[in-house]
């Protein structure tokens, strides 16, 4: 395998979405397995699955020179293959083991291509279940079948010095076992990829006589035993997904392709361009059109009129079609954006079941509406809030066990992850059938804190917004779960970055709910068009609350920032022209005024005129420019020219921060 | 300095170098054809308040938002209206695509590169880093410009920085 056959750098990258992938599969296989084991009822597929996802990571990391996780998934998928052999049985500490093996697996491939630490324990880890494994290596000999005594960890430790000759002597026999079925099989059909150890130099933390013991043999030597050089000796990340592979898990997911999301930007933008210019030839044609039915002119034209009339109508109807293929396309193209949100609700269930046994629950997580498609952007950013949204309602929604029983509630508590469509919002809502949120305990802790004072009169909605406040944990103890003062805070904010709003329903005893409405997309929003000086900019509608004329008589100065009093409201306003420096004169009697509202906070954003609302398409100019203050994007208006969005979150805040509200309440305007 | 010079002309390509001729003012440049992506007719550049001063605005091509530089200021010359020659010149620096500001564009020639001799001493100096030298044809004299330098080292960190800063993508 040398370099010139490939490209590197594409290989690691298709490497990394793989392993990504066959990771998260793995862990949803050794959360059934878990299930299984409690259970009792274990399906044989899935270990089977989990042998294969090793083994698919160890191939694609030994083509690559992984070494180390290589290594890791090798010791792994020895493990999966004694227990598929029933060579040693199921349990729950088996289970443990893999899933901490997993995630050291994932820490090995993130520092493998640079974008991590290497995690700690590796060799600790390795050395640990080498010891475990050769229990049952050894006692296989002897015991058949699931009669193998379970083992942990520490036993395995105290079998130490006993393991070494026979453990090797096993193993041996194990890899002479392998090696001559990996070679059987690559003769017969190159189906199933069999364990052919590709171990090119030893890997560093495997014990004695491990893998020295392996015959070196580089894949080369094995490749022209086979028919054909396929995939089955080396998965191979040329062919990344051969369907000689036989993989049932893939045969039942759509076939899909990966595309970076830079090229889908790409093609939005020449599609925005397809859309001007359908306007423009659609204008041709009525122009042509009027032409020819303007009498008047019909007799400058004579003859020439019997030949260009079809051509006009021609043109039209071609003109017609144009817009509305263009249309479907650019429908198209954001509909490929979106994603489905269980990409991001698939890596749940592991992180309740680790908080859940972390701190003595038991609870089971709900998930449905996996599929509900949403912006990619948003997919991305909507995975932490709601991460921290489901450890805080495993650590202080959900009760413990016997406390649940003595309330006559399930021991197992159930937390529902559920998304949905709403119009041109998604819906998530999580929801705990624990104890609620407790309004005395936060009460106790906000005068604790500070943050409210024994004689204010508060609503429960007010206390339990307390919990939005940064710094602000009921927690008794600092946990390492959640508890840490940074949890809710972060969650509302990241939330409301994505133009989301949170909101939370808690019933004492009963249960919380938390619900966050999303827009299906970033991308594209209605706004308002306004003109400021010889420019047009673009409002965000969503946070304009009116837009009206003011006469100048009604502006008041407090220190001299102008300010408006709508219904009893004192209002700063902000004269775009100035505030970006523009130029252009003040109109000596009014003022056009859009008022902008950011949670509660208001400020007129002082235009020339109101030029009508729009759906735009947002572009990121900070890419492009840089971030500026008060500038959120730019769009591309219909006509081609361009038009920038006013940041109303920067100028809002900034309008307050100056002081000018605080100055002018003050002063009792 | 003398080296760095050596080393751009060094970079020019083989014996003969393509070069595209423009005007500011009565003087005529030239750019290695290498640097040039495509050269578009004048378009409404929209201002963008705030932003880097070396920065005129944005244009729209094609769907991408383009960040424009004039020459005319950038060389502090008086900056004139946009008449029917005008054109810009599309370029990457660094990983961006910037578009520059030129009065005209002339044509594509064949410089023979011993034609090429390094930039007189009177104006070659701190901040004419991008001048890589002086073409000779015939009667014309071709300030050789290397549009990835037009731009200061401090600007080019200011433009190579500007896409790291982009938020959620809003």
């Amino acid at each position: 395998m040398s370099d010139e056959l490939f490209n590197r750098e594409e290989f690691i990258s298709y490497f990394r979405d793989e392993a990504e992938e066959l990771l998260q599969q793995i862990d949803a296989d050794l959360l059934r397995l878990e299930e299984g084991v409690n259970s009792g009822e274990t399906d044989p597929e899935i270990i089977n699955s989990l042998f294969r996802a090793l083994h698919t990571v160890k191939g694609s990391s030994g083509m690559l020179g992984f070494v180390e996780v290589q290594g890791l998934a090798h010791k792994l998928e020895n493990l999966c293959d004694l227990l598929r052999k029933d060579r040693m049985p199921l349990s729950e500490s088996a289970v443990d083991i893999l899933f901490t093996g997993r995630d050291l697996l994932t820490g090995l491939v993130q520092s493998a291509i640079g974008e991590e630490e290497a995690p700690h324990g590796v060799a600790e880890y390795i050395d640990k279940l080498d010891k475990y494994t050769s229990i049952y290596e050894e006692t296989s000999h002897v015991i058949e079948g699931r009669t193998g005594q379970e083992h942990s960890f520490e036993e395995a430790a105290a079998h130490e010095e006993q393991a070494s000759d026979a453990d090797v002597a096993a193993f041996e026999a194990e890899v002479e076992r392998l090696l001559a079925q990996a070679q059987a099989a690559s003769a017969a059909a190159p189906i199933e990829p069999t364990p052919v150890p590709v171990f090119e130099e030893p890997v560093a933390a495997a014990p004695e006589g491990f893998i020295k013991e392996l015959p070196p043999e580089p894949v080369e030597t094995i490749k022209p035993e086979l028919p054909k050089p396929v995939a089955a000796a080396t998965p191979a990340p040329v062919a990344p997904k051969p369907a000689a592979n036989g993989d049932q898990r893939r045969s039942s997911i759509h076939q899909t392709i990966r595309v970076d999301i830079e090229r889908l930007d790409a093609l939005l933008n020449l599609v925005g361009e397809l859309v001007i210019n359908r306007t423009r030839i659609s204008d041709i044609a009525n122009t042509l059109e009027r032409l020819m039915n303007d009498k008047s002119g019909a007799a400058a034209g004579g003859a020439a009129q019997g030949i260009i009339a079809p051509l006009a109508k021609d043109l039209a109807d071609s003109a017609a079609l144009l817009a509305r293929t263009t249309n479907e396309i650019q429908e198209s193209i954001m509909k490929v954006r979106m994603v489905p949100i269980g990409q991001v609700f698939d890596r749940f269930p592991r992180l309740v079941r680790d908080v859940a046994k972390a701190r003595g629950k038991e609870v089971q997580l709900v998930i449905s509406g996996a599929e509900t498609d949403l912006d990619k952007t948003i997919v991305d950013e909507v995975g932490e809030p709601l991460m921290h949204l489901l450890r805080n309602n495993v650590d202080h929604g959900i009760e413990a066990p016997d406390e649940r029983e003595r309330l006559g509630k399930a021991r197992v508590g159930t937390i529902s992850l559920n998304a949905y469509h709403e119009g041109n919002q998604i819906i998530i809502e999580v929801a705990d059938d624990g104890g609620g949120i407790n309004l005395e305990k936060v009460r106790a802790r906000g005068l604790k804190q500070g943050l409210i004072s024994s004689d204010d009169r508060l609503s429960d909605r007010e206390i339990v917004d307390l919990i939005f406040t940064p710094g602000f944990s009921t927690a008794e103890v600092v946990s390492d779960v959640s508890g840490r003062g940074v949890g809710m805070d972060v969650v509302k904010r990241n939330i409301t970055r994505l133009k989301g709003v949170f909101d939370v329903e808690t019933v004492s005893g009963q249960g919380t709910r938390f619900t966050i409405k999303l827009p299906l997309t970033l991308a594209i929003i209605q706004a308002l068009l306004v003109r400021v000086v010889d420019e047009l900019y673009a409002i965000p509608l969503d946070s304009v609350i009116e837009s009206q004329r003011v006469e100048m008589t009604d502006v008041r100065t407090v220190h001299g920032n102008e300010v408006i009093t709508l219904r009893g409201q004192v209002v700063p306003l902000v004269r775009i022209a100035e505030f970006f420096e523009l130029g252009g004169q003040r109109d000596p009697d009014k003022v056009m005024i859009v008022i902008v509202g950011l949670q509660g906070r208001q400020v007129g954003l002082v235009v020339d005129s109101f030029e009508g609302e729009q759906e735009i398409v947002i572009k990121p100019l900070s890419d492009v420019v840089g971030r500026i203050p008060g500038i959120s994007g730019a769009t591309i208006l219909g006509n081609g020219s361009i038009s920038l969005i006013i940041d109303v979150h920067s100028l809002v805040s900034d309008a307050h921060v100056s002081g000018k509200v605080a100055r002018a309440e003050f002063s009792g305007v | 300095m003398a080296d760095v010079k050596q080393e751009n002309k060094q970079q020019l390509s083989g014996e003969v170098v393509q070069v595209v001729s423009f005007k500011l003012a009565t003087e005529e440049y030239g750019v290695d054809i290498s640097q040039v992506q495509e050269i578009i007719r004048m378009v409404e550049i929209t201002h963008v308040p705030r932003a880097p001063r070396f920065m005129e605005g944005v244009i729209n091509l094609r769907g991408q938002l383009i960040p424009i530089i004039d020459l005319r200021t950038r060389f502090g010359m008086p900056r004139i209206d946009a008449s029917k020659s005008t054109r810009i010149i599309v370029t990457d620096i660094g990983s961006k695509r910037v578009g520059i500001v030129v009065d005209s564009v002339s044509e594509v020639l064949n410089l023979p590169i011993e034609n090429i001799e390094d930039a007189p001493e009177m104006i070659a100096g701190v901040g004419t880093e991008y001048i890589q030298g002086v073409g000779k044809m015939a009667e014309r004299l071709i300030i050789m410009l290397d549009l990835t330098m037009v731009i200061s080292g401090e600007e080019k960190q200011q433009l190579e920085q500007i896409g790291d800063q982009a938020a959620v993508g809003v």
